[in-house]
């Protein structure tokens, strides 16, 4: 304990004059009373000679000697320094991602945001961060607890993966040149990699909460046309045990059927299902009756639109996958010696491509790509989070015999082998691009449920998404808007949250949430003049419920100094001290209630 | 004036009561321990010769054949004779005018019921004391109440010697004493007293007496005695004393009853004589 105030503690000489006090002879006051037979006992004779007297160690004496101490020590101001993660200036960056939606990390964050932001005092300043698919600053530079308490309460737990890079930077971007700006990362970690590691001059409190979680983690379709609808359904179970779950398909919000999954720990399982369902309709897979960590996952949600015809032309080995893949997928049909919308080349040479392409281990590869060495037998370490063509398609498994080793600068990889990429998405003389590594009738590619969505995709992708299979994205992808002139969006969230935005606003930005957004637009009059729907499904990467710590380096000493709090004990001494006097008013006089003590000894008869 | 109005208006409802037998020189309206000629049958016994023939009872003397005469009850006066302490232990507060006041009502209500009241005052050591003349009609009342209000107090008291005084007396009447009983050798008094007439005892003690306000190194001086006592007060000093204070009043109390006196505490403030009066009629001594 340090004092504040250390010359107070002088006071405590007092004690000496209230020792002298109680040793001095009191000079006694004549009473007459009636009599003083009832005193007789009481008698304390004492010499005369002497103006002094032993020392008589009294209870009131002691309590005396306590209040001076008190007083003092009060007066004093003892404080204890008490560690806080609170630095003069403090940015708080709040993880958002799916991720902390499991086992309720995202409202401990909250909690000890809260905290802290009580814990600040009027010198220093806090600012918020969230750490969602897009990150944005909540409070800035705030000196009262109220304004950053209004912030930190509306942040929700979305389904996205956490841009914490962005998020960093941009609290970066907050930091004050005259006092030293602290970062604190309230996260459970994001995905590896998802920020450059060590964050420099920052502190991350880890939320590592975890639980049983089961959760859909692919939920797809091909291009919806005569007939059926084949859905392709992904669950993942995260526990530690095994689970059995039902996931309930849902068109338009009445359930038209359910697929019963098994699953061992740690086990993945993909079905295709067939749904009689057509363009502009929705499709929600649930797992029905189903409680665990994370529920957010447990809803997965896409919405069927029409697409146009796309033609394609094989060139190179090409192989009876492609071909069934084009065959297979509605809207995509050869082209018939015409000239094709999209060009798939297989082996062969790539180097003249005058339309979209999917070149596939060309031997001689396109202009920008360099052809290094081959891979024999790579394993898949990485695939690019939050990628619209992978998402919910898990490509761990696949087994590649040998793949390619390019040198590709200007391609995006989107799935690594270690540092040797395996698919690559880039641009061939201002035409979209994309680049697999390896040969498909080399790997076992061709024949996972994957294939044909994959495939899909990355067609609709070449073929600039005419074929538009779904109007579904991960969550946190905005939500293009097409309102009337003069008009207004109305946009109503899976949680039935009602958005209203003008006609200039073309892109509905609140996307965290997955599920079924619905969208109205409205005349200048109010009249509703035309309906969409869209969905965010959650980002499956999320779902695993991984927590992990980011490496930081801490802030210097002299700031780490500065990061303490200093907490005063006076209301702790306040309180002995009333305490005290109260104790020393009782036992100097012993009547708290004097005027009942008078009446019982009133008459007796 | 001592009583008001509407005091003595409700003590003319009243009337003093005496639950034994006494023994008056004159007749009155109080069972006598001697026999009489009121209306109240007694007993028999034979006649004998020098008896007025008028008592015989003729029926018992055709059906048994022995000559009985009737013998009745006598009534006799209450000779009151009332007692108060003017020692300067009651100069303190409003015990000695609380006194004054409830000798007044007592003498009120005696003159009021017909019965023959007398005062007097404890003599001090060396000296007789105050006896006042005998009263027994309500036009006395003017002459005793000034006889009341010109007492003071002032000296010792001798309790006991009061105690023999009024006990040689002939009148064998009941005895209230007022007194605060703060001198050593009050039991033996409350003993004569009691063993010698019956009676009642005021036991008139005032509030700061019960309930000391004291505080700090004080040296009491004894009104009476002048004797010095050198305290300190505290909580548990003040305690103790609360603790004699009722034992002592609760020791008085069971002596007066033990000795067949009547015993009421009076504390001596405003509320004194209403508190005194419900005491005394809760225990008989007024009804």
């Amino acid at each position: 304990m340090s004092f504040l105030a250390p010359a107070a503690l002088g006071l405590l000489a007092l004690s000496v004059p209230l020792v002298v006090l109680y040793m001095l002879r009191s000079r006694r006051q004549r009473l007459e009373v009636p009599s003083v037979l009832m005193w007789q006992g009481e008698e304390q004779f004492v010499s005369a000679a002497l103006p002094w007297q032993r020392l008589k160690i009294t209870g009131a004496l002691l309590l005396q000697l306590l209040a001076i101490v008190g007083f003092a020590v009060l007066l004093g101001r003892p404080f204890f320094r008490e560690q806080t993660l609170l630095g003069p200036h403090t940015v708080m960056v709040i993880d958002s991602s799916g991720s902390m939606a499991t086992a309720g990390r995202l409202d401990a964050a909250l909690d000890q945001a809260r905290k802290l932001a009580g814990d600040a005092s009027d010198a220093q300043l806090v600012s918020v961060v969230e750490a969602g698919a897009q990150p944005r600053v909540l409070a800035a530079f705030a000196r009262e607890p109220d304004a950053v308490l209004t912030a930190i309460d509306t942040i929700r737990a979305g389904g996205t993966s956490a841009n914490l890079e962005g998020a960093v930077r941009l609290a970066r971007g907050l930091a004050t040149p005259d006092r030293p700006t602290t970062l604190l990362i309230l996260s459970d970690g994001g995905i590896p990699g998802a920020v450059s590691e060590p964050v420099a001059d920052a502190r991350h409190v880890l939320y590592d909460a975890g639980g049983d979680n089961v959760a859909i983690t692919g939920f797809g379709t091909g291009v919806p046309g005569e007939g059926a609808t084949r859905l392709f359904l992904e669950v993942a179970n995260f526990s530690v045990g095994p689970e059995t779950v039902r996931v309930s398909l849902l068109v338009d919000g009445l359930e038209v059927g359910s697929v019963d999954f098994d699953l061992e720990a740690g086990q993945r399982r993909q079905d295709v299902v067939s749904v009689d369902a057509g363009p502009g309709q929705a499709v929600t897979a649930v797992l029905a009756s189903f409680e665990d960590a994370n529920t957010l996952d447990n809803t997965a949600s896409l919405v069927l639109s029409a697409g146009t015809d796309l033609t394609v032309t094989v060139t190179g080995a090409g192989s009876p996958f492609l071909d069934a893949l084009v065959d297979s997928v509605p809207g995509l049909r050869p082209a018939a010696g015409a000239p094709p919308d999209v060009l798939i080349v297989d082996g062969g040479d790539a180097r003249i491509v005058d339309r979209p392409a999917w070149i596939i281990a060309p031997e001689t590869p396109p202009t920008g790509v360099t052809l290094m060495g081959r891979l024999e037998e790579p394993i898949i370490t990485y695939q690019r989070p939050g990628e619209p063509i992978l998402d919910g398609l898990d490509l761990s498994s696949i087994a590649i015999a040998e793949a390619d080793i390019v040198d590709a600068p200007g391609w995006l990889p989107l799935v690594r082998a270690g540092d040797v990429p395996l698919v690559l998405l880039g641009e061939v003389d201002g035409h979209r691009a994309m680049y697999f590594t390896f040969d498909l009738v080399r790997s076992n590619l061709p024949v996972q449920v994957t294939f044909p969505i994959l495939g899909a995709r990355v067609l609709e992708w070449l073929g600039g998404n005419r074929v538009a299979a779904t109007s579904t994205a991960p969550a946190g992808t905005p939500i293009g808007l097409t309102p009337p002139a003069a008009g207004i969006s109305v946009v109503t969230a899976p949680n039935d949250t009602v958005s209203t935005l003008q006609a200039e606003a073309t892109t509905f930005v609140a996307t965290e949430l997955p599920g079924i957004y619905s969208i109205e637009y409205r005349d200048s009059e109010g009249v509703t003049v035309g309906t969409a729907v869209a969905a965010r499904q959650f980002v499956a990467a999320e779902s695993t419920g991984s927590a992990r710590q980011i490496s930081t380096t801490e802030p210097d000493v002299a700031e780490a100094d500065e990061g303490s709090l200093l907490r005063e004990w006076a209301p702790q001494i306040l309180a002995a001290l009333l305490a005290i006097i109260l104790l020393e008013w009782w036992v100097a006089f012993g009547r708290p209630l004097p005027s009942l003590r008078r009446d019982n000894a009133e008459v007796v008869t | 004036m001592l009583l008001d109005p509407q005091l003595r208006a409700r003590l003319e409802r009243l009337a003093l009561a005496n639950r034994t037998r006494l023994r008056g020189v004159w007749g009155g309206r109080h069972r006598s321990t001697r026999l009489g000629e009121s209306l109240d049958f007694a007993d028999y016994r034979e006649y004998n010769p020098g008896d007025d023939y008028r008592r015989i009872d003729y029926n018992l003397w055709a059906r048994l054949g022995v000559v009985l005469i009737r013998l009745f009850e006598a009534e006799d006066e209450m000779p009151l004779q009332i007692v108060v302490d003017t020692s300067r232990s009651m100069d303190f507060g409003d015990k000695f005018p609380t006194a004054q006041r409830l000798a007044a009502m007592v003498t009120y209500l005696a003159l009021i019921s017909g019965e023959r009241v007398r005062l007097a005052t404890v003599p001090g050591p060396g000296s007789t004391g105050l006896i006042g003349p005998w009263a027994r009609h309500i036009g006395s009342w003017p002459k005793l109440e000034t006889w009341l209000e010109n007492l003071e107090p002032s000296g010792g008291t001798d309790l006991v010697a009061a105690s023999r005084i009024v006990a040689s007396t002939v009148s064998r009447g009941p005895i209230v004493l007022i007194s605060d009983l703060m001198q050593d050798g009050w039991q033996q008094a409350v003993d004569l007293f009691g063993t010698a007439r019956g009676g009642l005892v005021l036991h008139v003690l005032s509030p700061a007496e019960l309930d000391p306000d004291l505080t700090g190194d004080l040296t009491l001086r004894d009104i009476e005695t002048r004797t010095e006592v050198p305290v300190s007060m505290s909580g548990d000093a003040i305690d103790r004393y609360r603790d004699r204070m009722r034992g002592f009043v609760l020791d008085a109390a069971r002596r007066c009853r033990r000795v067949g006196l009547e015993y009421v505490q009076a504390t001596a403030d405003e509320a004194a004589l209403d508190r005194a009066l419900r005491a005394m009629v809760a225990s008989g001594v007024v009804r």
